[in-house]
Protein backbone atom coordinates (compact mmCIF):
# COMPACT_ATOMS: atom_id res chain seq x y z
CA UNK A 1 0.00 0.00 0.00
CA UNK A 2 2.46 2.60 0.96
CA UNK A 3 4.88 1.89 -2.41
CA UNK A 4 1.34 2.72 -4.64
CA UNK A 5 0.73 5.97 -2.34
CA UNK A 6 4.03 7.14 -3.14
CA UNK A 7 3.59 6.04 -6.50
CA UNK A 8 -0.26 8.02 -7.07
CA UNK A 9 1.62 10.99 -4.81
CA UNK A 10 4.47 10.99 -7.58
CA UNK A 11 1.99 10.95 -10.57
CA UNK A 12 -0.36 13.78 -9.14
CA UNK A 13 2.78 15.80 -9.03
CA UNK A 14 3.87 14.91 -12.15
CA UNK A 15 0.02 16.19 -14.04
CA UNK A 16 0.13 19.10 -11.61
CA UNK A 17 3.64 20.20 -13.09
CA UNK A 18 2.70 18.71 -16.63
CA UNK A 19 -0.18 21.79 -16.03
CA UNK A 20 1.99 24.50 -15.07
CA UNK A 21 0.47 24.47 -12.08
CA UNK A 22 2.75 23.17 -9.85
CA UNK A 23 5.18 25.76 -9.74
CA UNK A 24 3.04 27.86 -7.94
CA UNK A 25 2.02 25.76 -5.58
CA UNK A 26 3.70 24.55 -2.24
CA UNK A 27 3.15 20.83 -0.70
CA UNK A 28 2.33 21.48 3.29
CA UNK A 29 1.35 18.84 5.67
CA UNK A 30 2.30 15.44 6.61
CA UNK A 31 3.81 14.35 3.33
CA UNK A 32 6.88 17.00 3.56
CA UNK A 33 8.26 14.30 6.18
CA UNK A 34 8.72 11.63 3.90
CA UNK A 35 10.15 14.29 0.98
CA UNK A 36 12.36 16.04 3.82
CA UNK A 37 14.35 12.81 3.01
CA UNK A 38 17.13 14.50 0.53
CA UNK A 39 17.29 17.50 2.91
CA UNK A 40 18.28 15.05 5.66
CA UNK A 41 20.61 12.46 3.62
CA UNK A 42 23.31 13.04 5.56
CA UNK A 43 21.89 11.83 8.82
CA UNK A 44 19.73 9.06 10.12
CA UNK A 45 16.25 10.38 9.32
CA UNK A 46 13.04 8.55 10.39
CA UNK A 47 9.64 9.70 8.76
CA UNK A 48 7.53 9.53 11.23
CA UNK A 49 3.30 8.21 11.28
CA UNK A 50 1.59 10.36 8.08
CA UNK A 51 -1.97 10.85 7.15
CA UNK A 52 -3.29 10.45 3.14
CA UNK A 53 -3.73 13.81 2.94
CA UNK A 54 -2.05 15.86 0.70
CA UNK A 55 -2.11 19.44 0.80
CA UNK A 56 -1.09 21.79 -1.36
CA UNK A 57 -0.85 25.52 -0.50
CA UNK A 58 -1.37 28.41 -2.68
CA UNK A 59 0.73 32.01 -1.52
CA UNK A 60 -1.45 34.71 -1.18
CA UNK A 61 0.66 36.96 -3.00
CA UNK A 62 0.80 34.09 -6.19
CA UNK A 63 -1.89 34.34 -9.06
CA UNK A 64 -1.97 31.43 -10.75
CA UNK A 65 -1.24 31.73 -14.71
CA UNK A 66 -1.96 28.13 -15.88
CA UNK A 67 -6.08 27.77 -16.07
CA UNK A 68 -6.67 23.70 -15.33
CA UNK A 69 -9.36 21.57 -14.42
CA UNK A 70 -7.78 19.78 -11.98
CA UNK A 71 -11.16 17.19 -10.76
CA UNK A 72 -10.31 16.73 -14.42
CA UNK A 73 -6.93 16.18 -14.12
CA UNK A 74 -6.63 13.58 -11.85
CA UNK A 75 -10.30 12.35 -12.38
CA UNK A 76 -8.98 9.10 -14.45
CA UNK A 77 -6.91 8.35 -11.22
CA UNK A 78 -9.98 7.69 -9.26
CA UNK A 79 -10.28 10.75 -7.63
CA UNK A 80 -13.80 11.55 -6.48
CA UNK A 81 -14.50 15.21 -5.24
CA UNK A 82 -15.62 15.22 -1.68
CA UNK A 83 -16.78 17.99 0.58
CA UNK A 84 -15.73 18.44 3.86
CA UNK A 85 -17.28 21.03 6.51
CA UNK A 86 -20.58 22.66 7.12
CA UNK A 87 -18.69 25.23 4.76
CA UNK A 88 -17.76 22.69 1.84
CA UNK A 89 -13.94 22.65 1.11
CA UNK A 90 -13.39 20.41 -2.36
CA UNK A 91 -11.30 17.59 -1.11
CA UNK A 92 -10.08 15.13 -4.02
CA UNK A 93 -10.34 11.88 -2.24
CA UNK A 94 -8.82 8.32 -3.43
CA UNK A 95 -8.21 5.02 -0.88
CA UNK A 96 -4.89 5.99 -1.12
CA UNK A 97 -4.72 9.96 -0.89
CA UNK A 98 -6.53 13.01 -0.54
CA UNK A 99 -6.12 16.35 -1.95
CA UNK A 100 -6.87 19.00 -0.28
CA UNK A 101 -6.09 23.23 -1.30
CA UNK A 102 -5.26 25.36 1.72
CA UNK A 103 -4.41 29.56 1.49
CA UNK A 104 -3.18 31.74 4.12
CA UNK A 105 -6.16 33.38 6.42
CA UNK A 106 -6.18 37.01 6.24
CA UNK A 107 -7.86 39.63 8.37
CA UNK A 108 -10.30 38.76 10.52
CA UNK A 109 -11.03 35.58 8.37
CA UNK A 110 -13.81 33.76 7.68
CA UNK A 111 -15.05 30.08 7.41
CA UNK A 112 -16.11 30.61 3.86
CA UNK A 113 -14.23 28.70 0.75
CA UNK A 114 -11.64 30.79 -1.05
CA UNK A 115 -12.58 30.01 -4.80
CA UNK A 116 -9.20 29.02 -6.98
CA UNK A 117 -11.03 30.06 -10.72
CA UNK A 118 -7.93 28.81 -12.05
CA UNK A 119 -7.89 25.40 -10.67
CA UNK A 120 -12.02 24.87 -10.73
CA UNK A 121 -11.92 24.28 -7.14
CA UNK A 122 -11.56 26.25 -3.49
CA UNK A 123 -9.55 26.14 -0.75
CA UNK A 124 -9.46 26.42 2.77
CA UNK A 125 -8.44 29.55 4.56
CA UNK A 126 -5.94 28.86 7.41
CA UNK A 127 -4.77 30.43 10.31
CA UNK A 128 -0.67 31.07 10.30
CA UNK A 129 0.00 29.23 6.76
CA UNK A 130 1.59 32.44 6.18
CA UNK A 131 4.49 31.40 8.14
CA UNK A 132 5.24 28.18 5.69
CA UNK A 133 6.47 30.69 3.43
CA UNK A 134 8.57 32.40 5.06
CA UNK A 135 11.68 30.18 3.86
CA UNK A 136 11.10 28.07 1.45
CA UNK A 137 13.28 24.84 0.31
CA UNK A 138 13.21 22.86 -3.37
CA UNK A 139 13.46 19.45 -4.00
CA UNK A 140 13.11 16.93 -6.26
CA UNK A 141 11.20 13.99 -6.14
CA UNK A 142 11.38 11.80 -9.29
CA UNK A 143 12.83 14.10 -11.21
CA UNK A 144 10.09 17.08 -10.38
CA UNK A 145 10.67 19.82 -8.85
CA UNK A 146 9.05 20.71 -5.61
CA UNK A 147 8.96 23.37 -2.66
CA UNK A 148 8.36 22.48 0.87
CA UNK A 149 8.39 24.66 3.40
CA UNK A 150 11.85 24.33 5.26
CA UNK A 151 12.12 21.72 8.45
CA UNK A 152 12.10 24.48 10.74
CA UNK A 153 9.51 26.61 9.75
CA UNK A 154 7.52 23.18 9.10
CA UNK A 155 7.97 22.12 12.93
CA UNK A 156 7.18 25.40 14.71
CA UNK A 157 3.97 25.43 12.56
CA UNK A 158 3.06 22.12 13.76
CA UNK A 159 3.71 23.55 17.53
CA UNK A 160 1.67 26.25 17.06
CA UNK A 161 -1.44 24.52 15.48
CA UNK A 162 -0.81 21.81 18.26
CA UNK A 163 -1.59 24.73 20.95
CA UNK A 164 -4.84 25.42 19.08
CA UNK A 165 -6.53 22.22 18.49
CA UNK A 166 -8.96 20.46 20.33
CA UNK A 167 -8.33 17.12 19.16
CA UNK A 168 -5.92 16.13 21.63
CA UNK A 169 -4.57 12.99 19.30
CA UNK A 170 -4.21 15.42 16.50
CA UNK A 171 -1.86 17.93 18.94
CA UNK A 172 0.08 14.78 19.97
CA UNK A 173 1.07 13.62 16.86
CA UNK A 174 1.59 17.30 15.50
CA UNK A 175 4.51 17.81 18.77
CA UNK A 176 5.78 14.25 17.85
CA UNK A 177 6.70 15.29 14.15
CA UNK A 178 7.64 18.26 14.92
CA UNK A 179 9.80 17.26 17.70
CA UNK A 180 11.16 14.68 15.43
CA UNK A 181 12.25 17.21 12.70
CA UNK A 182 13.89 19.34 15.09
CA UNK A 183 15.92 16.82 16.52
CA UNK A 184 16.95 16.18 12.70
CA UNK A 185 18.09 19.99 12.19
CA UNK A 186 20.41 19.56 15.21
CA UNK A 187 21.46 16.26 14.02
CA UNK A 188 22.52 17.64 11.02
CA UNK A 189 24.44 20.37 12.80
CA UNK A 190 21.75 23.68 12.08
CA UNK A 191 21.55 24.78 15.33
CA UNK A 192 21.77 28.49 13.96
CA UNK A 193 19.20 27.97 11.96
CA UNK A 194 16.50 27.25 14.13
CA UNK A 195 17.58 30.02 16.44
CA UNK A 196 17.96 32.37 13.14
CA UNK A 197 14.46 30.78 12.23
CA UNK A 198 12.31 31.67 15.18
CA UNK A 199 14.18 34.72 15.92
CA UNK A 200 12.16 35.84 12.67
CA UNK A 201 8.77 34.90 13.53
CA UNK A 202 6.23 36.96 15.04
CA UNK A 203 6.43 37.72 18.39
CA UNK A 204 3.00 36.07 19.62
CA UNK A 205 3.93 32.83 16.91
CA UNK A 206 7.55 32.54 19.32
CA UNK A 207 5.20 32.47 22.42
CA UNK A 208 3.24 29.85 21.13
CA UNK A 209 6.05 27.82 20.44
CA UNK A 210 7.94 28.23 23.45
CA UNK A 211 4.51 27.57 25.42
CA UNK A 212 4.17 24.30 23.48
CA UNK A 213 8.07 23.28 23.92
CA UNK A 214 7.65 24.22 27.52
CA UNK A 215 4.17 21.46 28.20
CA UNK A 216 6.75 19.07 26.84
CA UNK A 217 9.70 19.89 28.88
CA UNK A 218 12.02 20.36 26.16
CA UNK A 219 14.50 22.07 28.12
CA UNK A 220 17.31 21.58 25.59
CA UNK A 221 14.61 23.33 22.71
CA UNK A 222 13.80 25.76 25.51
CA UNK A 223 17.17 26.73 25.93
CA UNK A 224 18.19 27.29 22.74
CA UNK A 225 15.66 29.80 21.73
CA UNK A 226 15.72 31.60 24.71
CA UNK A 227 19.20 32.41 24.75
CA UNK B 1 -6.68 10.05 24.59
CA UNK B 2 -6.21 7.02 22.33
CA UNK B 3 -2.54 8.09 21.61
CA UNK B 4 -0.75 9.38 18.10
CA UNK B 5 -0.81 5.79 16.31
CA UNK B 6 -4.83 5.31 16.96
CA UNK B 7 -5.50 8.92 16.51
CA UNK B 8 -4.26 9.07 13.17
CA UNK B 9 -6.32 5.79 12.27
CA UNK B 10 -9.11 7.07 13.97
CA UNK B 11 -8.71 10.07 11.57
CA UNK B 12 -8.49 7.61 8.66
CA UNK B 13 -11.49 5.79 9.27
CA UNK B 14 -13.82 9.16 9.55
CA UNK B 15 -12.10 9.98 5.84
CA UNK B 16 -12.99 6.46 4.96
CA UNK B 17 -16.72 6.43 5.55
CA UNK B 18 -16.79 9.70 3.79
CA UNK B 19 -15.28 8.68 0.73
CA UNK B 20 -17.24 5.01 0.85
CA UNK B 21 -20.57 7.69 0.55
CA UNK B 22 -18.69 9.41 -1.81
CA UNK B 23 -17.56 6.53 -4.36
CA UNK B 24 -21.69 5.14 -3.72
CA UNK B 25 -22.94 8.55 -4.55
CA UNK B 26 -20.31 8.55 -7.75
CA UNK B 27 -21.40 5.35 -8.89
CA UNK B 28 -25.19 6.53 -8.71
CA UNK B 29 -24.17 9.48 -10.85
CA UNK B 30 -22.98 7.76 -13.52
CA UNK B 31 -25.78 6.40 -16.54
CA UNK B 32 -27.40 3.03 -15.87
CA UNK B 33 -26.21 0.08 -18.17
CA UNK B 34 -23.60 -0.50 -21.01
CA UNK B 35 -23.70 -0.88 -24.93
CA UNK B 36 -23.75 -4.04 -26.42
CA UNK B 37 -23.28 -3.89 -30.19
CA UNK B 38 -24.49 -6.85 -32.20
CA UNK B 39 -23.22 -7.39 -35.93
CA UNK B 40 -25.90 -8.91 -38.53
CA UNK B 41 -24.85 -9.10 -41.69
CA UNK B 42 -22.18 -6.71 -41.71
CA UNK B 43 -24.37 -3.73 -40.06
CA UNK B 44 -24.03 -2.82 -36.37
CA UNK B 45 -27.00 -2.87 -34.00
CA UNK B 46 -26.91 -1.38 -30.37
CA UNK B 47 -28.77 -2.48 -27.54
CA UNK B 48 -28.41 -0.55 -23.94
CA UNK B 49 -27.83 -3.64 -21.48
CA UNK B 50 -28.61 -3.05 -17.96
CA UNK B 51 -30.18 -5.22 -15.16
CA UNK B 52 -33.23 -4.39 -13.48
CA UNK B 53 -34.51 -6.77 -10.72
CA UNK B 54 -31.48 -9.36 -11.30
CA UNK B 55 -32.67 -9.82 -14.58
CA UNK B 56 -30.85 -8.43 -17.84
CA UNK B 57 -32.69 -6.38 -20.06
CA UNK B 58 -31.72 -5.11 -23.51
CA UNK B 59 -33.20 -1.80 -24.89
CA UNK B 60 -32.54 -1.69 -28.73
CA UNK B 61 -30.90 1.52 -29.41
CA UNK B 62 -30.67 2.07 -33.28
CA UNK B 63 -27.77 3.86 -34.59
CA UNK B 64 -25.93 5.24 -31.79
CA UNK B 65 -23.55 8.70 -32.69
CA UNK B 66 -19.89 7.83 -32.14
CA UNK B 67 -19.23 10.00 -29.13
CA UNK B 68 -22.45 8.66 -27.54
CA UNK B 69 -20.48 5.39 -28.09
CA UNK B 70 -16.83 6.20 -26.60
CA UNK B 71 -18.80 8.36 -23.83
CA UNK B 72 -20.63 4.89 -22.51
CA UNK B 73 -17.38 3.08 -22.87
CA UNK B 74 -15.99 5.98 -20.47
CA UNK B 75 -18.74 5.17 -18.24
CA UNK B 76 -18.15 1.94 -17.82
CA UNK B 77 -14.12 2.66 -17.35
CA UNK B 78 -15.07 4.44 -14.40
CA UNK B 79 -17.79 2.04 -13.08
CA UNK B 80 -14.93 -0.10 -12.79
CA UNK B 81 -12.93 2.01 -12.02
CA UNK B 82 -14.90 3.38 -9.13
CA UNK B 83 -16.41 -0.61 -7.58
CA UNK B 84 -12.67 -1.37 -7.34
CA UNK B 85 -11.51 1.41 -5.17
CA UNK B 86 -15.09 1.24 -3.34
CA UNK B 87 -14.48 -2.28 -2.46
CA UNK B 88 -10.47 -1.18 -1.29
CA UNK B 89 -12.17 1.73 0.80
CA UNK B 90 -14.94 -1.03 2.49
CA UNK B 91 -11.45 -3.29 3.41
CA UNK B 92 -9.87 -0.19 4.60
CA UNK B 93 -12.91 0.82 7.10
CA UNK B 94 -12.99 -2.81 7.86
CA UNK B 95 -9.23 -3.24 9.14
CA UNK B 96 -9.22 0.32 10.29
CA UNK B 97 -12.21 -0.61 12.56
CA UNK B 98 -10.62 -3.76 14.02
CA UNK B 99 -7.54 -1.78 14.49
CA UNK B 100 -9.42 0.79 16.67
CA UNK B 101 -11.41 -1.89 18.85
CA UNK B 102 -8.40 -2.41 21.84
CA UNK B 103 -9.10 0.15 24.70
CA UNK B 104 -5.26 1.02 25.57
CA UNK B 105 -3.93 3.75 23.91
CA UNK B 106 -0.96 3.61 21.38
Amino acid sequence: MEKKQYELCVEILRRLNKAGVLKDLILVGSWCIPFYKDYFKTIKYATSIRTRDVDFMVPGRIRIKAKVDVVELLKDLGFVVGFQGREGYIRLEHPELAIEFLVPEKGRGSNKPFPLKELGINAQPLRYLSLLTQKIIHTEIAGIKISLPHPVVFAFHKLIIATLRRNKDKAAKDIEGALRILKAVLDKGQKAVIKITFDSILPAWRKKVLKCLKKMEKEDLLRLLEE
Amino acid sequence: MRGVIKGALAEELQNSLRMEKEYDAALRKLPKGCLSVKKIKGHKYYYLVSREKGKLKYVYKGAVPKEEVKRYKEVKEYRAKYRKLLSQVKKQVKYLRSSLRGKEAI
